[in-house]
């Protein structure tokens, strides 16, 4: 670059900043509560800046540290996997991330009028070799541009890891920032990893919620004993602010922990659920991993799985496994197994699969082995399933069975031709 | 068969010779058309507003339209009178336009009353965008805005059309999702700035208040623009709307085509109790004449059963033809695709008859119709313009026929034409002050952003305020500000349109495997419409109510085909709670303040089509409904040899009289005030009229009784006095049962109100 350029760059940088020279409204710090000394007593550390005070609260944890069925420690075995196995997928992160698992408590749902009184983080500390938790505590909401500044959010970059926190607790994030955004830093924008995203990935139809404590339960081993019900936690905070006793709250930083730890060891527990053979898990978690990797284009894992599950485990559990692998079937063009993989899937799955697996079926017999009566026999079945089906709109209806009958319509064309040409 | 289509001024004519009509028509009066007064373009106008203008055949602006860009230009709210096709939205698109071409991150919120409005008006402005070739975005902004463009709109839109409701409930509390709009907020554009009066006026100076407040935390000014109806207080009502001065362009430089006003009172057929005809029975057959003389028509209705029971007449004229879709009823309770629907054939023509409430007054585009007629008094001038203004747009001739009913104030405007034709209009009042209203808005201010400790609220001092809500547990007090501390979403808690929160939904059960709910209605207007066994008439179609499940808020009705509707009676009981003010006269007392309202239905009637004949009836059990609201009351001492009963048949009476004619003092519905009569008051035992709001909390209407309750009675006696009918009639003192001297008492009762304040 010229000489002449670099300046003339130089000089809209400069025009910017003369710009926004815009006056701040001077900013008032605000005084602490008066609980602020049994707030401590209840074991919040007070912390003072320029904006304000806050309350923290840290925990250490060694890298042997057990929650449920993991340690903290094996989130680096499950890492060196994601790089040796899947670098591309979604959910890989890479070594060199600041990996931040965080979560938040608020006053409500939604809106300008939701506080975040909690935030928590908890992540790895390399100079110390432990898990380092931190949680702030929003002293009272005057104070909160201190509590969000000393986050550092606006500073650091962080890999975050979250359940919901992707839209939930990041959004709302946003809107305490815009709130306070004469006073603050611009809210950095961070890589984010929800983990109740691939938890539905892989747990429909296998858990009847997707709730982090169900999870917890059913999946990762850990069972909470004195926990609060987290729907209870803005009567907590403000019962604490209005009396000044923190003892409850302390339960509440205790669920937010527990939310944190879990964090860990379900990203452990996921990644290896991934890339491990077939062991204690349900055919429909392993089937949901399988139809996963398929969506995500890795079409040759996902074979490999739903394979591995038609074999593992008994027919009545391996419908779906079959009616996704027979689509994989199909696309190598092992037309006689997709067939079968089709046939296999009809006894077990909801009508509106079987719909489509009449309809594949149909397609194949037809245009790849030219068998049309037996096209015709599975399109009298597609035809026939239609009638009985409720969940569709009736333009929906109509449309499908027009098709259907366009189908059998040509079939009998093609079958009258070939009669005709035998004769 | 040879075409019958006829113009207006041949119908016209014919019907002066016509011996039916001519009998009845009282009055007939022309307006000529009017030139237009035109101006230049401002020297300032940029030259794509030019372009665009040029395109539509603009080449200068009628002389509001230019003031209206003139005050912009100077930074001044102002609020423009601008009747029905004059061109009123380049009052405000023009300002906005151009300042958004001066400064393209500027934004401009237009606010129309209803979501209907904002999406016709999209359309509009999307082509004049078009013909400037400028890249400026617009969008509506509603409930129906898909979820994938609201995040653009948020962050790109230029104009953001909405409602109040949304304002309210979907953008305030989230306005932190909004800082560019926000931020560089230049206009707020309120449309149809009448039909913010009462209730609803209420809540939405209080939605403008806590927008006022958002855009002085983001650092923005934006300028008020207000369109309105002819109203006698424009400028107040803005100004009370908006807590901000404004200029007033009164003067509309818009051509006027000729319109033809025909006053048409329905002959007496019972002479002793002075009974018309029913004004609907006239209505039906004077449409049926335009409908067979090819005029498209709009026919207004006050209650939404009357548009049906019309409906149902009038589609009989058409019941020979198979899908005829050429005669339709329109009013609120309707669903929105419905609407539509209707909307688009009154302009594509293919349909030629519509009946509808007063949900058509508005600027709905639904082109040019030819002729107008009002059945009954609309209740205020400002309606009467508006609904006449639906026919004749541009320049064409238009016919307006007003029919009117045997009420007092029909009965006295059908007499008096000069009273719709030449005097000044209603005023229209909305009461921010409404405690009840306040409160609820301050918490969703508090919500929105927190209060310090010596902020104010509009133009209220709030600190109390706060303090009470602090102990009701909804704000928390800290060293510096006052913050909302709840898991509630307050702005949810309150529906701006009606003060009772919940809809009753009307679930059609005609055919058990598809239920469908069919429409909606307000809690108050169910207790009267929606009881079990009420006929509810919905498209023309008739449906019986089987089952009213008021806890759940829901009428499962059936469709029926029975030749009778059903008529709902309310018994009310009213204790004082407060006076706030009072004027003692020697033997009698004016006060106004609080009072408890105890509403109770008690029986419906089943009313046959077409003779009106009672057929039947049956109890209604609800539950009685109680509010608190203002009152004017006035008591007084009667002379002692009255009987209780004749007492009770006079002010009842004089109460019916009074109630009649409120509406030509203040822009208000008839059932928007009630007067009622107690014989002996709970409070202090003496004959006691009350006047009182009909909405919880009060709107201002019953303390502006109190300052004209002189010039009410005096009215009142006047037209009781004048009326034709020899003992009470419905036009003036309420139909009578026997024959006795009601009608002098009522005389007698208001002579000695009238001599006591005198």
């Amino acid at each position: 670059m010229s000489y002449e350029n670099k300046l003339l760059q130089m000089k809209k940088l400069l025009g910017k900043k003369t710009g926004q020279k815009q006056e701040k409204p001077t900013f008032i710090k605000p005084d602490p509560p008066f609980y602020s000394e049994q707030w401590q007593q209840a074991g919040l550390k007070w912390i003072e800046n320029e904006f304000g005070m806050l309350f923290k609260r840290e925990v250490h944890y060694s890298l042997d540290y057990k929650h449920g069925d993991y340690r903290l420690g094996e989130l680096f075995n499950a890492l060196k996997r994601w790089k040796y196995e899947a670098d591309d997928h979604p959910f890989a992160i890479d070594e060199q991330e600041t990996i931040v698992f965080f979560d938040t408590e608020t006053t409500g749902l939604k809106g300008a009028g939701t506080h975040i009184f909690l935030l928590g983080f908890l992540q790895f500390d390399e100079e110390e070799e432990q898990f380092t938790l931190t949680q702030y505590v929003l002293s009272d909401p005057s104070n909160e541009v201190a509590f969000l500044f000393e986050s550092k959010l606006w500073q650091k970059d962080a890999t975050i890891v979250s359940y919901n926190g992707k839209s939930f607790d990041w959004p709302q994030l946003q809107v305490r920032w815009t709130l306070n955004k004469q006073h603050l830093p611009p809210l950095k924008t961070q890589r984010q990893i929800d983990l109740l995203h691939s938890s539905k990935r892989l747990w429909k139809d296998d858990l009847s919620r997707m709730k982090l404590t169900q999870v917890e339960q059913d999946k990762l081993g850990f069972y909470r004993k004195g926990d609060i019900p987290g729907h209870l936690a803005p009567i907590i905070y403000f019962d604490a602010i209005k009396s000044g006793n923190a003892e409850t709250l302390m339960k509440v930083l205790l669920h937010n922990e527990w939310d944190l730890l879990s964090l860990i060891t379900l990203y452990i527990h996921s990644t290896n659920l991934l890339f491990d053979a077939i062991s204690t898990e349900s055919a429909t978690t392993y089937t949901n991993i399988g139809k996963w990797f398929g969506d995500l284009k890795k079409q040759q894992t996902s074979a490999e799985i739903l394979q591995e599950v038609t074999k593992h485990f008994n027919a009545e559990e391996t419908g779906y496994a079959h009616f996704y692998l027979a689509y994989e079937l199909k696309r190598v063009g092992e037309v006689k197994l997709a067939i079968e993989s089709f046939q296999s899937a009809l006894p077990t799955i909801t009508r509106e699969k079987k719909l489509l697996a009449y309809e594949q079926l149909a397609i194949l017999y037809e245009h790849q082995l030219k068998d049309y009566e037996q096209a015709m026999v599975f399109s009298e079945k597609g035809l026939e399933l239609l009638q009985q089906i409720s969940f569709i709109k009736e333009t929906q209806l109509l449309n499908k069975q027009r098709n259907w009958h366009k189908r059998l319509g040509r079939l009998d064309n093609k079958m009258n031709k070939n009669n005709s040409n035998k004769d | 068969m040879f075409s019958k289509k006829k113009t207006i001024s041949q119908l016209v004519e014919e019907w002066q010779y016509d011996e039916e009509l001519k009998q009845n028509i009282v009055a007939m009066h022309t307006i000529e058309e009017k030139q237009a007064q035109y101006a230049q373009f401002p020297s300032s106008l940029h030259p794509s507003i030019v372009k665009a203008l040029h395109g539509r055949g603009i080449h200068q602006l009628y002389i509001h339209q230019r003031q209206a860009y003139d005050f912009a230009e100077q930074q001044k709210n102002f609020t423009a009178i601008t009747p029905t096709a004059s061109g009123k939205s380049y009052c405000y698109h023009l300002p906005v336009l151009q300042k958004i071409l001066e400064d393209p991150s500027s934004r401009a919120i237009y606010l129309f009353p209803t979501k209907a409005l904002a999406q016709d008006q999209k359309s509009d402005l999307n082509e004049l965008i078009e013909l400037m070739e400028e890249d400026i975005l617009s969008y509506t902004y509603d409930g129906d805005t898909a979820p994938g463009i609201r995040q653009k709109i948020r962050k790109a839109g230029h104009i953001v059309m909405t409602n109040p409701d949304m304002l309210h409930s979907g953008i305030l509390p989230h306005h932190t999702k909004w800082v560019s709009l926000f931020e560089n907020l230049k206009y707020i554009v309120i449309d149809e700035l009448h039909t913010y009066k009462g209730v609803f006026g209420s809540h939405v100076a209080h939605v403008i208040r806590r927008l006022l407040r958002i855009c002085e935390f983001y650092g923005s000014k934006p300028i008020f623009i207000c369109t309105s109806a002819t109203i006698k207080n424009p400028k107040e009502l803005a100004e009370s709307l908006t807590n901000s001065k404004h200029e007033l362009i009164e003067k509309s430089g818009a051509p006027v085509g000729k319109k033809t006003f025909i006053f048409y009172n329905p002959p007496i057929v019972h002479p002793t109790f002075g009974v018309r005809r029913s004004a609907v029975l006239e209505v039906r057959d004077i449409s049926k004449r335009l409908f067979e003389a090819g005029i498209q028509t709009i026919i207004f209705a006050k209650s939404r059963v009357r548009v049906e029971m019309l409906v149902t007449y009038l589609k009989s004229l058409t019941s020979k033809k198979i899908m005829d879709e050429s005669i339709q009823g329109y009013r609120g309770g309707y669903l929105p695709s419905e609407r539509r629907e209707i909307e688009k054939g009154l302009r594509s023509g293919s349909i030629q008859m519509v009946v509808s409430t007063n949900a058509l007054e508005l600027g709905v585009d639904i082109g040019q119709l030819q002729a107008c007629i009002m059945t009954g008094y609309p209740g205020n001038i400002a309606s009467a313009w508006q609904q006449a203004g639906r026919a004749g747009r541009r320049q064409d001739e238009a016919l307006i026929v007003y029919v009117a009913q045997s009420t007092a104030l029909d009965q006295y405007v059908v007499q008096n034409p000069s009273y719709l034709l030449g005097s000044s209009p209603e005023e229209a009042r909305i009461n921010p002050e409404n405690i009840l209203i306040l409160m609820e808005h301050l918490k969703c201010a508090a919500f929105e952003l927190p209060f310090s400790m010596d902020d104010s609220y509009g133009e209220f001092e709030i600190q109390e305020l706060l303090a009470y809500l602090e102990d009701e547990g909804v704000l928390v007090r800290t060293s510096t500000k006052w913050h909302w501390m709840s898991d509630r979403f307050p702005a949810h808690e309150i529906s701006l349109r009606s003060a009772a929160q919940e809809n009753v939904v009307i679930i059609d059960i005609s055919t058990p495997a598809n239920t469908k709910v069919i429409g909606e209605m307000d809690t108050y207007s169910a207790m009267t419409l929606l009881h079990e066994e009420a006929i509810y008439l919905h498209q023309g179609l008739q449906f019986q109510v089987e089952k009213l499940d008021w806890e759940e808020k829901k009428a499962f009705v059936r469709e029926v085909d029975v030749d009778y509707f059903t008529d709902a009676n309310l018994a009310v009981e009213l204790k004082v709670l407060s006076e706030d003010k009072s004027a003692p006269f020697k033997n009698a007392t004016v006060s106004f303040g609080d009072v408890s309202i105890l509403a109770i239905p008690t029986i419906f009637k089943k009313i046959r089509f077409n003779t009106h004949d009672n057929i039947g009836s049956g109890p209604i059990s609800i539950p009685p409904m109680e509010m608190h609201t203002n009152a004017t009351w006035m008591s007084f001492e009667l002379p002692n040899d009255w009987t209780e009963e004749q007492l009770t048949d006079a002010l009842t009476g004089a109460a019916y009289a009074m109630g009649s004619f409120i509406p030509l003092f203040i822009h208000c519905d008839r059932s928007d005030v009630s007067v009622v009569p107690q014989v002996k008051a709970v409070h202090n035992e003496k004959p006691t009229l009350f006047i009182y709001d009909s909405y919880p909390g009060g709107i201002g209407l019953s303390e502006r009784v109190y300052d004209i309750l002189l010039s009410l009675l005096e009215r009142t006696a006047q037209h009781v006095t004048n009326c034709p009918c020899q003992q009470g009639c419905p036009s003036c003192i309420g139909a009578q049962d026997s024959i006795g001297e009601s009608k002098k008492q009522v005389l007698k009762v208001l002579d000695i109100l009238i001599s006591e304040m005198m």
